[in-house]
């Protein structure tokens, strides 16, 4: 039989991170780095649990990094499913730091990547 | 361990799409069988731990429903949770209370009804499997683009191919082919795996295991419960180690390898004094074929980066170096989250017993492990035990 379906409408906080959002929307990657330590945080992070302080600072992240691995995504999930085909990647870039983004252009696993945005997410494009 | 402990009682239900019973009959199909295994009755059992991750079944709080259904009321305070580990962190939680004198004989129970919602809501509950925000919110992850980054990189680095990974699809089938209570039973071929459908390049149907439902159950008890009752062969839990990692792949700095299965490896063979080339049969989490051969890597089985050749060389079948996974593992036997870890114990019980049948292992030392991940390495359990 059908059972009562549950919808779950999420709310969720961007405080603290309007810097990040903002910074997408205008082809900007940002994470932060704390004051104390220098321990870079991306996803960024409000707290640096290394040295138990909130004292972070922003950081922009190179552009232009290596593609160490990615997955072309066939079968989407749940508010995807009207996409095409995409490809996920992981860039290291060189600040080294490794952050997902999506991937455009033929990828590769080596391949260099030119970091950017489109509005909502980090995009690389491989050279 | 503080005090030794055993298993006295294992059961499994019949994995697959269970549409003919809801989560209560079907955590009882594999209570009632480890009951009966150990010849106890709920009134010798002083505590359950409910297993589930529940979030793909209507019942979203299923422990009491079971524990009701089972007449196991009074005697299961908490349900546990580690993706597809909960089975395992259930057992952990059941050997640990034991061990600690909280609990003389402790019943561990997983189960998951996985197929309650449709395909594309299981794939977008399973790629929050790692940092919905950071992840899934952006970039519409998948649990298996999870494990096709893996493999990716492990193909660019190492150079395992496609075809490799197939392999560990038709010798899961084989061996699912002969278990009775396995979610799917037909063999396959090198060429099916490499035809089926893509789902996340490059891990396609056939490198997948399926949504399942299931359940399994094991019973724990101390050295002087188990003498009391003078049980003919106790299994003993040697060492149970434990690993987990960053909730985003990409912090993970690494591709190729699970560091948390890493670090339970090398905690549980420090707890058991054993060392791989010891361990004569193995559970290993197999969610994908990539997993399989990531396993053979991180238990200590095969070098970085050589777990295919131990595929290719046939050294994990049935009377090989090392026996894994032959009741079909996660990729064919089925993988319902919450039972999986407790399967694999009951598998490596049976074989241990030597109750195993057509499938029946030769033991020299009776020394075996069962290998459970969560997430995509977000938790890991490796469990030593021995006869």
């Amino acid at each position: 039989m059908q059972a009562i379906p549950l919808e779950l409408r999420y709310v969720i906080p961007e405080r603290g991170y309007e810097k990040f959002w903002e910074g997408l929307k205008k082809g900007e990657i940002w994470a932060t780095k704390c004051k104390r330590c220098g321990s870079l945080y991306y996803p960024p992070q409000r707290d640096c649990p290394v040295c138990m302080t909130s004292e972070l600072e922003w950081y922009r992240l190179s552009d232009r990094g290596e593609l160490m691995t990615y997955t072309v995504v066939k079968a989407k999930p749940q508010g995807y499913e009207d996409r095409e085909d995409y490809t996920i990647g992981i860039v290291r870039t060189e600040d080294g730091v490794d952050l997902m983004c999506w991937i455009k252009g033929v990828p590769r696993v080596g391949s260099k990547v030119r970091l950017g945005t489109d509005g909502d997410r980090v995009v690389g494009e491989t050279a | 361990m503080k005090r030794r402990v055993g298993i006295i009682g294992v059961g499994v239900s019949k994995f697959g799409r269970r549409d003919d019973v809801t989560v209560r009959e079907l955590a009882w199909e594999s209570i009632r069988e480890a009951l009966e295994d150990a010849g106890l009755t709920q009134k010798d059992i002083d505590l359950v731990v409910a297993g589930s991750t529940a979030y793909r079944g209507v019942e979203l709080y299923p422990a009491p429903p079971v524990s009701e259904y089972s007449s196991l009321l009074g005697k299961t305070p908490l349900r546990v949770e580690a993706a597809c580990a909960t089975g395992s962190a259930a057992a952990f939680t059941a050997v640990n209370s034991v061990a600690s004198g909280s609990a003389e004989v402790v019943l561990a129970v997983g189960f998951d009804k996985m197929t309650e919602v449709d395909t594309p809501t299981s794939l977008a509950i399973g790629g929050r499997g790692g940092n919905y925000q950071w992840e899934f919110h952006m970039y519409g992850t998948t649990f298996p683009s999870y494990y096709a980054l893996y493999a990716t990189r492990h193909m660019a680095v190492y150079g395992t191919t496609e075809e490799d990974m197939a392999l560990a699809s038709v010798k899961a089938h084989k061996y699912a082919s002969m278990n009775e209570k396995a979610h799917l039973r037909n063999r396959v071929t090198v060429e099916d795996v490499l035809k089926s459908r893509l789902i996340s390049w490059p891990i396609k149907l056939l490198d997948s295991s399926p949504i399942s439902d299931g359940s399994a159950a094991v019973i724990f008890a101390s050295e002087e419960k188990i003498r009391e009752l003078k049980v003919d062969t106790p299994v003993w839990i040697e060492g149970i180690g434990f690993g987990s990692d960053t909730s985003s792949i990409a912090r993970r700095g690494e591709w190729t390898s699970l560091r948390a299965a890493r670090e339970a490896a090398a905690s549980a063979y420090s707890l058991s004094g054993r060392t791989p080339s010891d361990v004569e049969y193995a559970t290993v989490h197999d969610c994908f074929t990539i997993a399989e051969i990531m396993a053979y890597e991180d238990l200590g089985f095969a070098e970085r980066g050589k777990g295919a050749t131990l595929l290719r060389e046939g050294q994990t079948e049935r009377g090989g170096r090392v026996a894994v996974n032959l009741l079909g593992g996660l990729k064919a036997k089925g993988h319902p989250l919450g039972a999986t870890g407790l399967a694999m114990l009951y598998e490596v019980t049976k074989q241990l017993r030597e109750e195993a049948g057509p499938v029946q292992h030769q033991f020299k030392n009776y020394v075996a492990l069962t290998h459970n991940v969560g997430g995509t390495g977000h938790y890991a359990y490796v469990t030593v035990l021995s006869r």
